[in-house]
């Protein structure tokens, strides 16, 4: 569950997030919408460490596979006599590889960055669109209804332009 | 457009200027529209009188059996290094100007590959057949032959057109947002598809950020191997002229060229279609003309050091395709001197030529006509006058093949009219990043402005 | 994988010292190869089918004045540049030595036109299948197919006749004998310039002819070892 409050600029969101941490949220339930990014640490602070590289990395390597089957692979299972040159021949193999290596990549990126993400998200979150518009939203995750509440005090009492559960 | 002035403004009026190009459709609009898609449908009925009749009714014979076709072909692909190295490089070097400019040019670049790659297909004397090229297990186990270059071509286009459309979409996830909240009805349902539930919170542009730096790292290669392979469709033959080391380097020079000055016309039509003066100022010309300076020097390097050891080695096959090329088609080659190298060279010295956009949209339009004609160059005279001169010949396009390219340009203007109708033209969270980072701080006894870098 | 290998290696010898240039074998490989008429408008336009074509140069100043006649035709190379280029396998290179090319896998990309340095590769620009109205087809030769348009053709050395030796023989369980296939040119050259035959063999006369001192082939400086040698004496005056 997400508690999100909409504030109308920067003072006023960092008083809500001093607000949130006083009170004993920890730091890593409350985040900040927004649709400029900010420097890390200006309203929250954020773990700068990501994993989706790794599936470019994977990508890459499937990449590389597919790409050697289709070039060496396809001429062992049908090997025509062209010119001089041997079936599997190096340089073409090596190109076909490297093309596909590189879209598998590109693949891998978006789709890890998209599971990194996790969005399209599963359940409905709360957003407000007056965020587009250069207002910053701060969202608390919360467990219990009295949380929810607790959180949504702090907010409005530090200036928050709307709440949302 | 400066710190300050963006400082200045309220979020919501920058997302109201920089997504003017989205307010609904003027006359004007829809008349510029209905030309294009003439223009396009009459070469869609060319092409379609082509493919009913038979090759016959282009310029294409014995020996010259690549034509304007193919010069459209390479021309295009060249085209899309525009949004890849303007967009990928301004981005990996953490250029600040490069802001305003990224959408156009990365748009720019999947239009392009898409245009380019409907040549190899309208070209082919057999097209229905054209899937022959697809490596698709068949019940008479045949597969298509990997060793060609048209084969690394296709694979390269491929990966091209995916990998750009991706690094496109990717840029625009925080605006495609922007787009859904200002948005109602059925198309704030298409934009909430398409902006796949962004809200902005502080992880998402963690994960963004890195992802749209690996996208830029991973997409130059991509973008360098295709053009290279481009270059191999004739730097592997045995024809004189065509069959040069130089190749793929001086293609990928060639085409970064044709990029950069074709992204510096959009931005020159954008700026004013649009009314994005205060964002696309002569600031942003300035840095291009100085890219666009430096690789105009690197592809007047390239070509002079081909012609030069042509002349010097004087090999009589290769030294005779260059005279009959400089012979027979002078005019093209001096434009194609004038538009490539002397103009931009001599004119983009100077901080006022760079500045001044008119200026600036001569001698970029002429670069990309001196490029065209470069393909031009390559294709067709080599062709002409190849080993056996009982066989030499000539060729001039039809009818046909010039409807076939002005449907091209046509298209990609149109595809880039409709872009900017339904999507954000300019990065609107990317430019108003500059605003949310900077400050004026009092040092010593002046107050500066600082802008707040990555870590 | 192994390579396919087999007993026949077919390769032409040319005699330019008996070539008078008349071009009988132009005519006679039109008729044996469904070759389409193409007419003034298409040869003008750079668009003539012929798949033999006689070279003539003429060489001084009058009344000095010389002739010299070149038959080019498909070298049948074994590094033949246009094979690795075609991207669907329909120009490749057959165990005996031909290249081969298969019209009906032919996409039209005309790279191995592009790439032959010979220049012997046609292409069908225009429609001939319909050029023969009746009772003109009826010339038409059974044993090969009429190409449609947007097909690359080029001379096959007969293969047709290659093939039909081949049956004959084996029908008789023995080899192809030297001097029993003849494609169309080589069988009709009044002054017998043109040999054909197995270059596999040390004997045959194609053989013994390819070793004879007046022996040149076409832009060797290429690489391209095609199988089709030239005679020229009287200098190496070649053209």
């Amino acid at each position: 569950m997400e508690t999100l409050g909409t504030f109308k600029d920067v003072e006023t969101a960092t008083r809500a997030v001093e607000g949130l941490i006083k009170t004993g949220f920890p730091e890593e339930t409350i985040t900040s919408l927004t649709s400029a990014s900010y420097p890390d640490g200006v309203i929250v602070k954020t773990d700068q460490r990501t994993w989706f590289r790794w599936a470019a990395v994977g990508g890459g390597i499937f990449g590389a596979c597919s790409g050697f089957l289709l070039a060496a692979g396809t001429a062992w299972l049908y090997p025509v006599q062209t010119g001089d040159k041997p079936i599997i021949a190096f340089y073409p193999t090596g190109i076909v590889t490297y093309e596909l290596t590189m879209l598998f990549a590109i693949l891998g990126t978006i789709v890890g960055m998209f599971l990194e993400m996790g969005i399209p998200p599963w359940s409905a979150r709360p957003y407000d669109p007056a965020i587009s518009e250069g207002n910053i939203g701060i969202s608390v995750s919360v467990d219990s209804r009295e949380q929810m509440v607790r959180a949504g005090k702090i907010m409005e009492a530090a200036g928050a332009l709307s709440i949302r559960h | 457009m400066s710190e300050h002035t963006l400082a200045a403004k309220s979020a919501g009026q920058l997302n109201d200027e920089m997504l003017s190009s989205m307010r609904p459709p003027t006359w004007r609009w829809y008349g510029l529209a209905f030309f294009l898609g003439a223009v396009v449908a009459w070469g869609i009925s060319a092409f379609t009188y082509q493919m009913m009749t038979d090759l016959s009714v282009t310029g294409l014979d014995r020996p010259v059996m690549w034509g304007i076709y193919i010069a459209n072909f390479v021309f295009w692909v060249g085209l899309s290094h525009s949004g890849t190295m303007v967009s990928a490089i301004l981005r990996l070097s953490q250029a600040n100007w490069r802001r305003p400019i990224l959408r156009a040019a990365e748009a720019m670049t999947v239009f392009s590959i898409t245009v380019a790659g409907l040549f190899p297909v309208i070209h082919l004397g057999r097209n229905w057949v054209v899937y022959f090229f697809l490596p698709y297990p068949n019940q008479r186990g045949l597969w298509p032959n990997f060793r060609s270059p048209l084969l690394w071509d296709a694979t390269a286009i491929t990966t091209y057109i995916i990998g750009s459309s991706l690094f496109l979409y990717l840029g625009m996830l925080p605006d495609l947002a922007v787009v859904r909240d200002r948005a109602a009805g059925w198309r704030k349902k298409i934009y909430a598809v398409l902006a796949m539930g962004w809200r902005g919170t502080a992880r998402e542009w963690v994960v963004f950020r890195q992802a749209s730096t690996l996208m830029a790292a991973l997409i130059i290669p991509v973008a360098v191997s295709v053009h290279s392979i481009v270059a191999w469709d004739f730097a592997v033959t045995v024809i004189p002229g065509w069959h040069s080391t130089i190749f793929p380097p001086y293609f990928v020079i060639g085409a970064i060229t044709s990029g950069v000055a074709a992204v510096i016309t959009l931005m020159i039509i954008i700026r004013r279609v649009f009314h994005l003066e205060e964002y696309l100022t002569p600031l942003h010309f300035d840095n291009m003309g100085k890219l666009l300076l430096v690789i105009c020097l690197l592809w007047s390097y390239a070509y002079f050091v081909e012609v030069q050891t042509t002349w010097y080695a004087h090999e009589p096959i290769e030294w005779e395709v260059w005279s009959f090329m400089s012979g027979k088609y002078t005019p093209l080659l001096i434009l194609m001197l004038i538009g490539n190298s002397v103009l931009p060279i001599a004119g983009l010295c100077f901080k006022k030529v760079r500045r001044s956009v008119k200026a600036m949209l001569v001698i970029t339009l002429l670069v990309n006509v001196g490029m065209f004609i470069e393909r031009y160059l390559i294709i067709v005279p080599s062709l002409s006058h190849k080993n056996m001169p009982f066989v030499w010949g000539t060729y001039s396009p039809s009818w046909v093949e010039l409807s076939v390219t002005a449907a091209a340009f046509a298209g990609f203007t149109l595809m880039y009219v409709l872009f900017a109708k339904f999507f954000p033209m300019v990065a609107v969270t990317d430019v108003r990043e500059l605003g949310v980072r900077h400050t004026d701080i009092s040092l010593g006894r002046a107050k500066v402005h600082s802008l707040t870098e990555e870590k | 994988m192994e390579k396919l290998t087999s007993p026949y290696k077919w390769g032409m010898v040319v005699d330019l010292d008996r070539c008078t240039g008349c071009g009988a074998c132009v005519v006679a490989c039109q008729a044996e190869n469904n070759v389409a008429i193409c007419g003034k408008q298409e040869i003008a336009e750079g668009r003539n089918m012929h798949w033999l074509r006689i070279e003539r140069f003429w060489v001084g100043e009058y009344p000095d004045v010389r002739v010299r006649f070149l038959p080019v035709l498909c070298q049948h190379c074994h590094d033949a540049p246009c094979e690795p280029v075609c991207p669907v396998y329909a120009s490749y290179h057959n165990p005996e030595g031909l290249n081969g090319q298969v019209y009906n896998r032919c996409v039209g990309t005309r790279y191995c036109g592009n790439n032959c340095p010979y220049a012997v590769r046609v292409f069908n620009f225009h429609d001939h299948e319909h050029a023969w109205p009746p009772p003109l087809d009826n010339q038409l030769s059974p044993d090969i197919t009429v190409r449609p348009r947007g097909v690359m053709e080029k001379c096959s050395f007969c293969i047709q006749r290659i093939r039909r030796a081949k049956e004959d023989a084996k029908a008789e369980g023995r080899s192809i004998k030297d001097g029993e296939v003849q494609p169309a040119c080589a069988q009709t050259c009044p002054a017998e310039a043109l040999a054909f035959g197995n270059m596999a063999d040390p004997q045959s006369r194609v053989a013994r002819l390819s070793r004879s001192p007046r022996s040149f082939r076409l832009l060797e400086h290429l690489g391209t070892h095609p199988s089709i040698n030239y005679l020229k004496g009287g200098g190496r005056e070649h053209v």
